[in-house]
């Protein structure tokens, strides 16, 4: 149930390359550098606006990430971290009409013709992202009646949904048990687009690895996911 | 954005990019400057990886501490004065001599940040994503980490809205050492599970 509001911005949402758990290619996880969380002063700024964006009602759409799940999958791939920060704030801007197309390009040229950053100053604003940041909203507790029974075996449904999910790919058609019963939360495949979805019971099941993978050269290990209700049937 | 597949914008493009984002929402208002520097500072300063230590110190040398952390890991991670965004529902899996825990989000960039700030960049990159889940073994070989056929490696993928901290194992022959001083060895990379904590790392740090 996609809502694109006002914008010929808003490509579908896929089944997307950054749902990435067991692709192959990608090559070494440690290289020089990788430790520091950003290597650039402008990456924790686009952090820090890209929340402002939420918190203050500038920008419109279904969220930062699934804006940039929605990017363009070669781009996605090619974009660094931050940058697809910096592309979900600026799209979320644009659908609110908060910005217009071409006005970014415009400072930009201004900035390179010597213009420097103005300095707003806004105290209560500060205090209440920090504020926002140090509060905890915790998932709702489990209804009294729930489907699955810690040591159920489930089977994760087959799908192809066409938006946002947190059920990956390579969980799909797996089966599983329930190891707890974290809590209840409204399903993200409805809830990111607006929908009014009632919160519904979220378990966490363990996966032997030869049921995700088949064989491999390693030792078996587990694989643990929470995954909503609507994600899961008996097995 | 455009859309030259082959040749990512240059970083010197990318912030200019970032800094005309900034520089339009300050000029209508609409985004504090203070509000920016409030942010960047409470990653780099008082939010980090020395919180998630002070946790594991205090979960090694009170043992009821440890067990609240394992059964209700917000509020005993609230005790330390800890808590915020992406930790809104904490859950703590503790490492034994039979299970090596390891967390990681295939989908996204999914991390503890009250406890642990914000991710390293292997963390949200595509080789960590795709292999952390497929083959843990030969990721942990990458860090210098090898465990043995009798330890079953745990993969947390944090799929929803439960961030997770693994709770190593205290090192060997550390009885007489002090609570900060264990915190001292328990590094990001013990908490994430790519790494073990070990009394020789005091002697450097």
């Amino acid at each position: 149930m996609k809502m694109c509001v006002g914008l010929q911005l808003c490509s579908p949402g896929v089944d997307g390359v950054h749902d990435m758990g067991g692709m192959h290619g990608f090559g070494r996880v440690v290289e020089p550098g990788s430790e520091l969380p950003y290597h650039e002063r402008w990456e924790p700024r686009i952090f820090a606006i890209q929340i402002l964006v939420g918190l203050e009602g500038l920008g419109a759409g279904p969220g930062g990430r699934t804006v940039r799940e929605e990017m363009d999958p070669a781009d996605y791939l090619a974009a660094s971290y931050y940058e697809r920060w910096l592309y979900s704030a600026e799209q979320r801007l644009l659908r609110k009409g908060t910005i217009a197309t071409g006005e970014l390009e415009r400072v930009m040229e201004r900035l390179e013709g010597g213009d420097t950053v103005p300095v707003h100053r806004d105290a209560a604003m500060a205090e209440r992202i920090l504020a926002d940041l140090r509060s905890v909203y915790p998932m709702d507790p489990p209804p009294p009646e729930v489907r699955f029974d810690r040591g159920d075996r489930v089977r994760v449904t087959r799908m192809h949904p066409a938006g946002h999910t947190r059920c990956p790919r390579y969980v799909r058609g797996a089966n599983g048990v329930v190891e707890s019963i974290r809590g209840a939360d409204r399903l993200p495949d409805r809830a990111v687009y607006g929908e009014q979805v009632a919160p519904e019971p979220v378990y966490c099941v363990a996966f032997r690895s030869q049921d995700l993978w088949g064989p491999s050269e390693e030792t078996p290990w587990t694989v643990l996911l929470d995954l909503w209700d609507s994600y899961l049937e008996s097995a | 954005m455009t859309h030259d597949h082959h040749h990512p914008r240059p970083a010197s493009t990318l912030e200019l990019r970032a800094r005309a984002l900034e520089a339009l929402l300050a000029e209508r208002g609409l985004v504090s400057t203070d509000a920016i520097d409030a942010v960047v500072a409470l990653y780099e300063h008082d939010v980090g990886p020395q919180n998630g230590a002070t946790v594991v110190a205090r979960a090694w040398v009170d043992e009821r501490y440890r067990e609240r952390l394992l059964s209700a890991a917000n509020e005993a991670i609230g005790e330390l004065g800890f808590g915020g965004a992406e930790g809104d529902n904490m859950v703590v899996v503790a490492n034994t001599p039979a299970v090596h825990n390891m967390i990681v989000c295939t989908l996204c960039s999914c991390y503890p940040w009250p406890v642990l700030g914000l991710p390293p960049t292997w963390y949200k990159s595509p080789p960590y994503r795709a292999r952390a889940v497929a083959e843990p073994r030969a990721v942990l070989r990458e860090f210098g980490l090898e465990l043995g056929d009798e330890v079953e490696i745990r993969v947390w993928d944090s799929s929803a809205e439960v961030r997770y901290l693994v709770l190593p194992m205290r090192p060997a022959d550390t009885e007489a050492w002090s609570e900060k001083e264990l915190a001292a060895v328990v590094t990001r990379d013990c908490m994430i599970g790519t790494a073990v904590p070990t009394a020789r790392e005091q002697a450097i740090a």
